[in-house]
């Protein structure tokens, strides 16, 4: 199978035609307010008083979100507090995005005028680069040129025995094609992660994920509370999950059951195609940013929210230029918010479907979304800030 | 009357999750294989809530998918809800590292 996709001077394809600009605040607002067809992104993570390896982490993100294939052209300025830290240069962030061969812009209040300059000629220059960016067209590319984020939240019983079954099967399937498959939440495979380990491409790499495991279990020991006042969350409680291991053992069914590539770091590159582990935080406000940063040009948030009532309007935008679909296989939540979800599964429960029919279903659905069809967040104007995956101290 | 359905997710599970609301004394089919396990509930189980397939003493570690969810904190009787009350995860429990496991 196929999509329609614009294809980059890299050689990657995007679902989106976007024009970036970063890092955060007001001349990229100003611009985005502006000017149609821009993307910039909200959060409060500049990086001033963060460590090298945090401040590093915001590069990353910021230069994978410019060399995300959604991404047209990237404007970058120099006017955010981080900026005089050398992993946050404007010149650097722009350099690194630029290897990739597209057009990138750098506005600095020093050179351009002060910060009524910069934004003028913000404005200028992001009108020419979204003209520019129109005139690509889409063509028909490969599923090798799919790459797809995941996480489940609100789980509840419906998440592990129908709506993550589902993902598993788009996963195998985009994997079996040659593509990439993103799922991570370190937390919810404590309990799941022998399973896992099994599926490693090498001695290696399965120790990688039992070794974060390791990690983020004696972090949570660490705290000398019951995990269970954490996660799972109330919601899955309220849904029927028992313990963090019910939630785990659920959770990974997302990830189908292809080998397992290698495990990645928050917003890290995958250097060849395939299934990887991504070791982060579960918040959608977080999790999703990193996995575009990381070359996803889709992603989705699949629902349970058995243990949420009265949520009829389902927001969404944390994935700042890749579309996002929300998924949902309990019939409850789908009834309550139908204008606002994108696939169902219930149909699995319900018994008119086997897992692998909705599966089938889930993937048509995905490839539709790449070719341009909106996801149904898509129709909202929005913005959701990031919250990056940041584990150092400030100071 | 016709019997209200739970799924177990692998042959070895001594619990299944119940795909419609269930109240006392009604009869519960399990698709097990080709095969249909039965049994009666003896309290309600909710939509997406679990139902224990037998006896399970205190203590006894609680399958689903084939793996470990936890164990029984109390004894739980066929047919009964097992759910925090009742089953307790085993992992990352900072609680019981500082001494206090009951």
């Amino acid at each position: 199978m196929s999509f329609l996709g614009y294809v980059r001077p890299d050689g990657s394809a995007g679902t989106r035609n976007y024009v970036l600009v970063i890092p955060q605040g007001i001349i990229a607002k100003s611009i985005c307010d502006f000017v149609a067809g821009t993307k910039t992104i909200l959060t409060v993570d500049h990086g001033s008083g963060r460590t090298a390896n945090d401040r590093e982490q915001i590069a990353r993100v910021l230069i994978g979100l410019g060399k995300n294939p959604n991404v047209a052209s990237v404007l970058v300025h120099a006017a955010s507090p981080g900026v005089g830290y050398p992993e946050l240069r404007a010149e650097r962030l722009a350099d690194e995005i630029a290897a990739s061969g597209k057009r990138v812009e750098v506005l600095d209040p020093a050179k351009d005028g002060g910060t009524y300059g910069a934004i003028v000629r913000g404005l200028q220059l992001a009108r020419n680069m979204v003209y520019e960016a129109s005139k690509a067209r889409r063509v028909e590319v490969g599923d090798e040129q799919l790459c797809v984020g995941v996480k489940c939240g609100y789980s509840d019983t419906t998440s592990g025995i129908a709506g993550n079954p589902a993902v598993g099967y788009l996963y195998d399937r985009i994997v079996a094609a040659g593509g990439t498959a993103l799922f991570g939440e370190t937390t919810e495979i404590i309990g799941a992660e022998q399973a896992l380990a099994r599926r490693a491409v090498s001695p290696a790499v399965a120790e990688t994920i039992l070794g974060a495991v390791t990690i983020q279990e004696e972090r949570a020991k660490a705290t000398g509370l019951d995990i269970r006042t954490v996660n799972p969350v109330p919601s899955n409680i309220k849904g029927g999950i028992s313990s963090l291991e019910e939630k785990s053992l659920g959770a990974i069914h997302k990830a189908g059951t292809a080998p397992i590539e290698g495990v990645l770091r928050y917003a890290e590159r995958p250097t060849r195609n395939g299934l990887y582990f991504v070791d982060n935080w579960m918040g959608h406000l977080s999790i999703f940013a990193g996995y575009v940063a990381a070359g996803a040009n889709v992603v989705m948030f699949q629902l349970g929210g058995g243990g949420v009532a009265g949520r009829t309007l389902l927001e969404g935008s944390p994935s700042v230029v890749a579309p996002f679909l929300w998924c949902t296989a309990n019939p409850k939540t789908y009834a309550a918010a139908q204008d606002s979800i994108d696939f169902y599964s219930g149909t699995v429960i319900e018994g008119s479907e086997t897992p692998e029919e909705a599966g089938e279903r889930l993937y048509r659905t995905v490839i539709e979304t790449a070719s341009g069809t909106l996801a149904r967040s898509e129709t909202l104007s929005y913005t959701e800030p990031i919250d990056m995956y940041l584990q150092e101290p400030r100071f | 009357m016709s019997s209200k359905r739970a799924l177990i997710m692998h042959a070895s599970d001594n619990v299944a999750t119940a795909v419609e609301e269930i109240q006392t004394g009604e009869d519960v089919a399990v698709p097990a294989g080709g095969a249909v396990l039965t049994l009666r509930a003896i309290e309600p189980i909710p939509f997406g809530f679990k139902i224990a397939l037998q006896d399970l003493p205190r203590g006894e570690i609680i399958r689903k998918y084939g793996e470990t969810i936890g164990k029984a904190s109390a004894p739980i009787a066929k047919g009964a809800l097992v759910h925090i009350h009742n089953l307790e995860g085993t992992r990352a429990r900072g609680d019981l590292e500082r001494g206090s496991e009951r």
